[in-house]
């Protein structure tokens, strides 16, 4: 199956994303972040991570976490979800973690943290280490109705092709996620997505039992990805992005007073000292977080 | 009933008749509706009579090109299943006759249609209909549009069409996810005597969505035939893929 290509934002950000591989930028970071002295904290179910300048720039050129807006132009401040933190740390293997503000924490206690905190966290990171392992950016599908929204390159050059439901089922075949139960839910999900010019892929992580360990998880649970497009056949093609239709992004952006555009700071200069950011932007695609 | 209503549009059409002779009957009110917005008058009228024995009715005053893909050829004679039948008695194309010549009307048709001992569903005739008012050449899936047989036998053309209709009722009763029609896209050059690989295979769903096994079973099936998923829901026919993707890994 073909699968859908990229809408770049602009002129030449196809160029501009392919001179900067997202697997050297995150390689960049992995070197900066286990260089440094700062480690993420627990904040409500995210963490919470301070960064210095130069980190500053390597997370938001790699689109880990949200950047907060705060006063404080030295230092940076991320929210990062339970993914991202645990992608970090265990995949990457360059963030480090404090929990209760003791000790740092080590991969398989933090894995029995985050499972403490949710039972779905295997699957779900599972699903995120599929994917970002594969150099895709993955971010919240929550404005979407979705699991996650992937991006071939930074959200700031390119739209998101494709809305993640996930999916998953026992290492007995037996099915435990219940996604896409009814046919409302398929048509809610194709309606939804397919208006937002996104395909829908349908990631079902197979293999699933709740005793596993940490390297049980990677052995033995798989993932398997299925695109779900509505066929039209007045027009004699699968619709997986409906043309014309507005971007639910580009409103988003537009009315968004507290979106960065990056494509100055981090892109036409990719990765040089950069300005302090300005109190209230940040990626576009997002919704403003807390101010002061 | 004279079948006109000034106050539709296109009220010069003439409807076929309806034994119910009435307003009051809401399969002519629905036929009234989609017959007037499905266009002009037919001057081109086929007729085919029933045999109950066959749960298929026998073409015989065949009318315009439209039988090129429409039908099934066993051993020289045509022959349509209820859901042609149901779709071309609608636009005015056929008229069923019973097996003592009396017209059937439409409501006896759809109820046929609905009727699962001929291999039909409603939901089935829908989608059906929407394909091929689009223009598609649709059949019943795994069927031969054209057979011979060298010895002529009373009935032996339709073994073979009948044991398929039983299994296909059995499948019908079953209310899983069933592989329904073999389709070819519009194509001035279809020959029944040599159709070749359907474009596509539709699978009607049944109550719920198919699970990620039956998806996969169905597809073995299919061989590499692409499979399309169809839900119907209340004369809303909808058509869906699930086909397996692997995102490329990225620089």
């Amino acid at each position: 199956m073909e699968l859908s290509g990229p809408r770049w934002k602009g002129k030449n950000y196809a160029q501009i994303a392919n001179s900067n591989p997202m697997s050297e930028i995150i390689a960049q970071l992995q070197v900066c972040l286990s260089n440094s002295e700062s480690a993420a904290l627990p904040i409500g179910t995210d963490f919470l991570l301070e960064t210095e300048p130069e980190l500053t720039d390597l997370f938001n050129c790699t689109s880990f976490g949200r950047q907060l807006k705060t006063s404080n132009g030295s230092k940076g401040y991320f929210q990062l979800s339970p993914e991202e933190t645990f992608y970090l740390h265990h995949y990457l293997n360059c963030l480090k973690v404090l929990i209760n503000n003791a000790n740092l924490i080590n991969v398989n206690d933090l894995w029995n943290f985050m499972r403490s905190r949710n039972e779905l966290f295997p699957i779900y990171y599972r699903a995120y280490m599929h994917l970002r392992s594969k150099n895709w950016v993955v971010k919240s599908g929550t404005n979407n109705g979705v699991d996650y929204v992937v991006y071939r390159h930074h959200p700031e050059l390119v739209h998101s092709e494709y809305a993640v439901i996930v999916d998953w089922e026992k290492e007995s075949g037996e099915k435990e996620g219940g996604r896409l139960r009814v046919w409302s839910d398929l048509h809610c999900a194709v309606r939804a997505c397919n208006g937002v010019a996104k395909a829908v892929l349908l990631l079902n992580v197979m293999g699933y039992e709740v005793k596993f360990s940490l390297p049980e998880l990677l052995e033995r649970m798989t993932v398997g990805e299925r695109q779900i497009t509505r066929w039209l056949p007045s027009q004699c093609r699968d619709d997986c992005k409906l043309d014309n239709d507005v971007e639910a992004d580009d409103i988003d952006v537009a009315s968004d007073k507290n979106v960065i555009n990056h494509t100055t700071r981090y892109w036409v200069v990719p990765l040089q000292t950069q300005t302090q950011p300005e109190i209230g932007e940040e990626d576009s695609d997002y919704a403003p977080s807390m101010s002061l | 009933m004279d079948g006109y209503n000034s106050s539709l549009p296109g009220s010069q059409i003439r409807l076929p008749i309806c034994p119910n002779n009435s307003y009051c009957c809401i399969i002519c009110c629905f036929f009234v509706l989609i017959c007037v917005n499905l266009g002009k008058e037919r001057t081109e009228v086929s007729k085919a009579r029933w045999v109950e024995e066959i749960g298929m009715a026998q073409v015989i005053e065949k009318k315009g090109s439209l039988w090129v893909t429409t039908g099934v050829i066993r051993n020289g004679n045509l022959y349509c299943h209820i859901e042609e039948i149901g779709y071309l008695a609608q636009i005015g194309a056929l008229v069923l006759l019973d097996e003592v010549d009396n017209v059937m009307g439409l409501k006896d048709i759809f109820t046929k249609c609905a009727d699962r001992r001929y291999g039909c569903t409603w939901e089935f005739f829908e989608a059906y209909r929407h394909l091929k008012s689009l223009g598609y050449i649709v059949g019943r899936h795994g069927q031969p549009w054209s057979t011979k047989h060298d010895n002529l036998k009373p009935n032996s053309d339709f073994t073979a069409d009948t044991g398929f209709i039983a299994d296909r009722i059995e499948e019908l009763q079953i209310g899983a996810a069933n592989l329904m029609f073999d389709i070819h896209r519009p194509n001035s050059k279809f020959k029944k005597t040599d159709p070749g690989a359907p474009s596509f295979i539709i699978c009607l769903v049944g109550d719920w969505p198919p699970r990620r096994e039956e998806v996969e079973y169905l597809e073995e099936k299919c061989k590499l035939v692409p499979l399309k998923f169809c839900h119907v829901n209340h004369g809303d026919v909808r058509f869906f893929s699930f086909p397996k993707v692997s995102l490329p890994v990225l620089p």
